[in-house]
């Protein structure tokens, strides 16, 4: 029993790692998909050559981004087997679909059109090239559906039921349908949005603040802008309903979120706690500051309960999620990147209004561009946090109130796993190492603004010319 | 419904194979260009075969992606057993894959390209090293209690047939990347790559007779279905058309024909794959649990199929557009006519 315990630990933590790190690189490639498509967008429209430049300089970080996230996402697929066999068994009816899904539909797509995206340019006909890059997005966001299916049915299982142990899918609808599907999908669809939107205009707020190419990059810092007038509030709106759904479906995650461990009975009120110092081993929070009736308004806006909150001393130990100041401190510092975000969003609307946003004035907006620089990183930190409250949160289950982790993981031997999980933390310390160097040699290279589109009337002929573009060129562009 | 759970199960089973045998064959020319990368003598040639698979590495492997998932959800049983088993070589593909994935994008930007050069090469014989012990380790048999759980060691599927099974694959992939690059290259480079296809169709053909020969000796199930009438005649002919196959392979090399190598090497992939296919039906988890035990429940396999076998078409469809539109020859470090 020992052993296998620390095994389904080092198991975990691999899985932990793996996912952690995997999560970093589509984030931002699934929302700057979009972001391209839009952009092309705008050059087909307008034919500013400008917008063909953009979708030129972003794809470079685009790409290095895609190419981390494949490498990466192929271990998380083989890892359910390898290292959580019991559990694949059980659920791969419905649950492997699923990913099947996600491979055939959303990941071929992407990558059958990548290419073309990348190096298409001379190749195809713009508006062929267009498509090209839709499919992309396309493909991305909807592998985005899919996995939060997958993860959304593991939360809330739905559409049948389990014999001996195995589940049997009744109605497959219904289970892609779980509960939590819809809220989280778009959770996540607007998390990578965000994201992606302001490391886009955290860079250019860099750029403008550096005094490159301030008009060049006020263009996208106001693309994004324009998206997060839309997506920051939308994204408050979904992630509070994404608690209430949690309040409902898996009160001991609540109860986890909010350092409760006392049942708040219907009728009464209750306080939201800002800040606390939960006590495992005392089953109480050693001190905290509550402001008064916050928890009523956020689950049911009103000053008290319909229903109770369950706290945490309801359910026995083993029933129960630990690490509860993780799954506390990961929430509220999620929330809060949510309303910094929004903040960020109006004071920048506020600007814009004002006309302070005009090419030759934006660069004076320096304290405005500080906080978009300051913004770029926050979007992953508040990702992965929110990824730790829903899975560190539905412990000790796997599929919640189903299959216990320590059930679903296989008996391996602890060298195998620990070697690894090793190995994994080695390698992954270097890719994050590296990304981070050449992606900041891609942004201070900026982009080339000598760059001519291919032209929009003329078929682009093979006959004409070598391919232009190929990544071997950006080195030469390095040398610039 | 009786039919049908035979029936189904066996769709899965072709499917499945049709995904394995593009992946094989695709990513077969991709990681056996990026063994070969290891013998360019120049930067310059490095970077014409790196360019070559810069726009199709993503999807080649993606097709291992889909055979991931198309196992997982038609053969949960068989997914889960199998890389538990395969815990190490598993593991031994993933790194290798990492490495050769970043190191596209990362040896274009680094001042220092010797270590992503490795990386990539290395990368790419870990890899083809892993899928060769783990197919190996498949066709040798892994054990399992009667309820097909996984109840063997960490080390079962090493031995000195699934080691040969992985020296040939790792030749077959050095093969078909060669006869790619000759499809893709020119001048000094496509010469080059005449002479290392030479070598690898003669390496590839020891290598598949000591497996034709290894199999009916170690294998006592393969041994009763290979011999077993009227089967025999079937298994019979593989060897004999390998044998042609690879004749003609050598034919047009020496011709120095520049697309039919390509052609022949995947009719010999085609055929090797046809042959362990045979070999291994009705088995799953050769040699305890067949496909029909493996075989998630129907419904899951029909509503899978409704979804799935409608793409394949499509993404074979705009697969092959994606070749055409980046046919031709790879100059320098870009693609010319």
């Amino acid at each position: 029993m020992d052993s296998i315990l620390n095994v389904v630990v080092l198991s975990r933590m691999q899985f932990a790692l793996t996912a952690i790190f995997h999560i970093l690189w589509p984030i931002l490639t699934t929302g700057m998909a979009i972001y391209l498509v839009v952009v092309e967008g705008l050059w087909l429209k307008t034919r500013n050559v400008d917008y063909y430049r953009h979708a030129r300089f972003w794809s470079k970080l685009y790409v290095l981004n895609f190419s981390i996230g494949v490498a990466t996402g192929i271990p998380m697929e083989f890892q359910f087997g390898s290292n959580w066999a019991p559990l694949s068994e059980s659920i791969g009816d419905f649950f492997g679909s699923i990913l099947g899904f996600e491979a055939t539909m959303a990941f071929m797509l992407e990558a059958g059109f990548l290419g073309i995206m990348l190096f298409g340019w001379e190749r195809v006909h713009p508006v062929i090239h267009y498509l090209a890059t839709i499919m992309v997005a396309f493909g991305a966001n909807l592998s985005t559906f899919w996995i939060l299916t997958a993860n959304s049915w593991m939360q809330t299982p739905a559409g049948g039921q389990f014999v001996d142990g195995k589940f049997v899918v009744i109605d497959y609808f219904q289970a892609i349908q779980s509960p939590f599907m819809v809220t989280s999908f778009f959770h996540m669809f607007f998390a990578t949005l965000e994201t992606s939107m302001f490391v886009i205009g955290g860079i250019s707020a860099w750029y403008i603040l550096s005094d490159r190419h301030s008009a060049f990059f006020a263009k996208s810092l106001k693309i994004v802008l324009a998206g997060a007038i839309a997506i920051t509030p939308l994204q408050i709106y979904v992630g509070d309903e994404s608690a209430k759904q949690v309040y409902h479906y898996q009160p001991t995650k609540l109860a986890a979120m909010e350092a409760q461990w006392e049942t708040i009975p219907a009728g009464e009120s209750a306080d939201w706690s800002i800040v606390a110092w939960p006590n495992g081993r005392a089953e109480k929070n050693d001190w905290d500051i509550k402001a008064p009736n916050g928890l009523s308004y956020l689950l049911e806006f009103k000053p008290t309960l319909s229903e109770p909150v369950q706290g945490l001393k309801e359910w026995p130990p083993e029933n129960r999620p630990r690490m509860v100041s993780l799954i506390y401190y990961s929430f509220r510092i999620m929330s809060g990147i949510g309303f910094f975000f929004a903040g960020l969003m109006l004071w920048s609307v506020l600007q814009w209004l004002r006309g302070k946003l005009s090419s030759d004035t934006i660069a004076q907006q320096r304290w405005l561009m500080r906080g978009w620089i300051l913004a770029a990183p926050l979007g992953y930190i508040a990702v992965e946090a929110g990824w730790i409250v829903r899975c560190v949160g539905r412990q000790p289950w796997a599929v919640y109130g189903e299959i216990r982790t320590v059930d679903a993981a296989s008996n391996l031997p602890i060298g195998s796993v620990l070697t690894s999980l090793l190995g994994f933390s080695a390698i992954y310390t270097l890719l994050f190492v590296s990304a981070l160097y050449f992606g900041s040699r891609i942004i201070r290279q900026g982009p080339n603004l000598e760059l001519e589109p291919p032209g929009l009337d003329r078929p682009p002929a093979l006959e004409t010319s070598p391919a232009e573009h190929t990544p071997d060129q950006r080195p030469l562009e390095a040398q610039q | 419904m009786e039919t049908l759970s035979y029936l189904l199960p066996q769709v899965w089973f072709v499917i499945l194979g049709i995904f394995l045998l593009l992946y094989v064959m695709l990513d077969g020319f991709d990681l056996g260009v990026g063994i070969l990368s290891i013998t360019a003598s120049n930067e310059e040639r490095r970077s014409i075969l790196m360019t070559s698979l810069g726009n199709i590495w993503d999807a080649n492997e993606t097709w291992l992606v889909l055979m991931g998932g198309a196992l997982f959800g038609a053969f949960p049983l068989a997914y889960a057993t199998i890389l538990n088993a395969l815990y190490i070589p598993v593991i031994l593909m993933l790194f290798g894959l990492i490495f050769r994935a970043v190191a596209f994008e990362f040896r274009e930007y680094s001042n220092r390209k010797l270590f992503w050069n490795i990386a990539f090469g290395a990368g790419s014989f870990m890899a083809a090293l892993g899928q060769g012990l783990a197919l190996g380790g498949v066709l040798e048999g892994i054990a399992v209690d009667e309820a097909g759980h996984f109840i063997g060691g960490p080390w079962d599927w090493l031995s000195f047939q699934s080691v040969l099974t992985a020296l040939t694959l790792i030749q077959g992939y050095v093969l078909i990347g060669s006869t790619y690059l000759i499809l893709k290259t020119e001048g000094e480079l496509q010469k080059t790559h005449y002479g290392t296809a030479k070598i690898a169709a003669f390496t590839t053909l020891i290598g598949a007779i000591l497996i034709t020969i290894a199999t009916p000796i170690f294998y006592q199930s393969a041994r009763a279905r290979l011999f077993a009438q009227p089967q025999v005649y079937v298994f019979a002919l593989i060897p004999i058309l390998g044998v042609l196959l690879i004749g003609l392979l050598i034919r047009s090399l020496n011709r120095s024909q520049e697309v039919t190598p390509f052609i022949w090497t995947i009719l010999i992939f085609l055929l090797s794959f046809i042959g362990l296919g045979m070999i291994a039906f009705p088995y799953i988890i050769p040699t305890e649990i067949t496909i029909y035990e493996a075989a998630a429940a129907p419904s899951s396999l029909v509503f899978m199929l409704i979804f799935v076998g409608i793409l394949i078409p499509i993404m074979v469809f705009y697969n092959i557009y994606q070749y055409v539109v980046f046919r031709g020859k790879v100059v320098g470090s870009s693609y010319g006519e």
